[in-house]
């Protein structure tokens, strides 16, 4: 069978030893992060990325990813053990977890956390190895005017998902787009927006805008207040859940995972809103939801399990049709630029070995993120007593030397500089950057497109309507934002989340 | 500030917003005004940053008039210290990197970056300066072979 052919291509790509290496430290970087409040994996991904230029391609895209979904675990351990999210994803598992744990039972909520995750991670990877090709041989018939329409409809369905005002999301994702316009314009020779200076004749390098949005941003952010310190309690328990806890979780394990699974494939969906979205079923399927709050294990269970599976599943849309739909996706898609990968369909077909290699690294790193994390959780907690001021010295170093390394010259760094100070404003101003990232990597896509479909159809904008998957996801699109302006759906959708600030 | 404006309701992150969204469309439009905008058939340079930076401006002033209508919403707490701090560490290492070298400008960095946090003691400073930049040596110039002096040239 075909499927099993590949599927051994993938996991003897996985477990050659460097990159089983590099899906350990991947996986142990993230679990880290994860219990480091912080320093969450989008800044850390922004700041390895530069690194990565120096890794084998898969070895890089495996430890990435690694980190990612590593970082959902880790997040959990702190969350449970001492009410501190260590990652955005977990602060719905902090309202059960904690209280479980101040009953004596945090050794349970942490194992069913690990395994709910586990499982999670199992079926969400056979998910995007099914999904896969698919959705890629689909996507190999699209012409210059679909992927005008994909990009549209990917960037504005990330807004509307995305916390925070859609509009100014809107805004964000336009400023991304004219960032990535600027340099040397490929069809006439042009300089654009370059203020004169030669240096910005190559454009701006990803990774300047990732680290100054994401990494320095945060560190100044971070560092403005106080640190928050949460109290540990004391005994973590005994680590097996009872047949009771079991009971009440398996069913919630199963249908966070399939939430999951399914919202970390739409646009700025991925892992926060997975878990939200899990909790939120859990309280209403359940027969006692007067527990909740009060340390349901179900709580624990269904948000853990589909943060994992969300965070996985954002790889579909990135991996099959070349579309980030979140930040950290963004980040993927510029570690394959590094390496001359061009995202998207054609990957699985002339680069089976990347893909399905990375795959298999995702099962194999949950495998390893089980005994890293129960085990070890010890170790993690001790962590936590690490002041942030030792820290983040070392953050700042990686971001310098990292942004540096891309094409060894000062004049990068001194552009994060920029980067970082509009990053601030952009956090006082709640204006969401993650946005900003996913129209910078999309706009020479959408705009190579537009203008090639323009050209082709003579100025007739009308192409886009012609043809039927274009129309199909500009309704799509044109429905989504129409839905907005629905009083009720507003109201749902601003209650959802403020919710998830509290 | 006066009283009046706090109590008549003003979403201050979303002036802000609007402020910043208006001025870099509109820098964007300096910026490009000399490429050529084209036709639809035949695009022209200018034509998608344009059109963009003038929709950024047009969002921006939309945000900014709704802004002044919606309910109250005070900027949170604005410290710049750490951040000025920081730019200050980066931008020397900046400069320094090409010509001084990896130990100067990562001492400089680290040194000056550590100042950041009000909470930093001066013994710390030193080690951490010490280990980070022997380590960072090993790591990024040896290690990985990035292309940086060590040493002022």
């Amino acid at each position: 069978m075909a499927f099993l052919d590949v599927l051994m291509l993938g996991f003897s790509e996985a477990l050659t030893p460097t990159n089983l290496m590099f899906c350990f430290i991947g996986a142990l970087l993230g679990t880290l992060i994860g219990v480091l409040p912080g320093i969450g994996p989008t800044a850390t991904v922004a700041i390895l990325l530069p690194v990565t230029f120096f890794l084998p391609p898969l070895g890089a895209l495996i430890m990435l990813a690694g980190i990612f979904y590593g970082a959902q675990y880790g997040g959990s351990t702190t969350a449970i053990l001492v009410n501190l999210p260590g990652e955005a994803s977990a602060v719905v598992t902090a309202i059960d977890g904690y209280q479980m744990a101040r009953k004596g039972r945090a050794g349970a909520a942490l194992a069913i956390a690990a395994l709910g995750s586990f499982f999670a991670g199992t079926v969400s990877t056979i998910a995007l190895a099914v999904a896969g090709p698919t959705l890629s041989s689909f996507a190999l018939s699209f012409g210059p005017a679909e992927y005008v329409a994909l990009c549209i409809f990917g960037l504005l369905a990330a807004t509307i998902l995305a916390h925070g005002s859609v509009v100014k999301a809107i805004g964000m994702v336009c400023l991304g787009l004219v960032l990535g316009m600027v340099g040397i314009d490929v069809n006439s020779g042009s300089a654009r927006m370059t203020f004169g200076s030669t240096d910005l004749y190559d454009g701006i390098e990803f990774v300047v805008i990732a680290v100054g949005l994401f990494g320095i941003a945060e560190i100044a952010t971070n560092l403005e207040s106080k640190e928050v310190r949460g109290v540990l309690q004391s005994k973590i328990g005994r680590l097996w859940p009872t047949r009771e806890e079991f009971k009440e979780s398996w069913g919630a394990v199963l249908r966070g995972t399939g939430v999951g699974t399914i919202l970390g494939v739409l646009p700025g969906g991925g892992a926060t809103l997975s878990a939200f979205s899990a909790y939120s079923v859990e309280k209403r399927m359940s027969k006692t939801p007067e527990k909740f709050g009060h340390g349901a294990i179900a709580g624990v269970a269904g948000p853990e399990a589909a943060n994992n599976a969300g965070a996985q599943s954002s790889f579909i849309p990135l991996l099959t049709l070349g579309i980030p739909s979140n930040s950290i996706m963004a980040m993927m898609l510029g570690a394959m630029t590094i390496h001359g990968i061009t995202p998207g369909p054609s990957v699985i077909q002339n680069q089976p070995g990347l893909f399905w290699g990375l795959v298999a690294s995702m099962w194999i790193g949950n495998a390893m993120l089980l005994v890293i994390n129960l085990p070890l959780i010890g170790l993690w907690v001790k962590l936590l007593q690490i002041p942030y001021r030792i820290m983040y010295p070392a953050i700042l170093l990686f971001c310098c030397v990292g942004v540096y390394s891309v094409s060894n010259r000062g004049f990068d760094v001194a552009l994060v500089i920029l980067f970082g100070v509009l990053g601030y404003v952009l956090r006082k101003a709640k204006c969401e950057p993650g946005p900003l990232l996913l129209g910078f990597v999309l706009g020479p896509l959408l705009e190579t497109n537009l203008r090639r479909a323009m050209l082709l159809s003579q100025g007739d904008w009308l192409v886009f309507f012609e043809r039927p998957i274009s129309a199909g996801l500009l309704a799509l699109t044109a429905l989504m934002l129409l839905t907005l302006i629905l009083p009720t759906i507003r109201k749902n959708r601003k209650a959802a989340f403020e919710a998830s600030e509290d | 500030m006066s009283m009046k404006s706090a109590s008549k309701g003003r979403d201050f992150p979303d002036i802000l917003a609007g402020c910043v969204m208006i001025f870099l469309g509109a820098l964007g439009l300096w910026a490009g005004r000399d490429l050529s905008f084209g036709t639809p058939a035949m695009m022209g340079p200018g034509f998608l940053p344009r059109s963009l930076c003038v929709i950024i401006a047009l969002i921006g002033a939309v945000v900014l008039i709704k802004a002044l209508t919606k309910p109250h919403e005070a900027l949170d707490a604005i410290n710049p210290k750490p951040l000025i701090i920081l730019v200050v560490g980066i931008a020397g290492f900046a400069f320094a990197a090409e010509s001084l070298g990896f130990v100067v400008a990562t001492i400089w960095l680290l040194v000056v970056g550590s100042l950041a946090d009000p909470e930093s003691r001066w013994r710390e400073i030193f080690i951490s300066t010490a280990v980070l930049t022997t380590l960072g040596a090993l790591l990024f110039i040896y290690g990985l072979g990035v292309q940086m002096p060590i040493w002022p040239l």
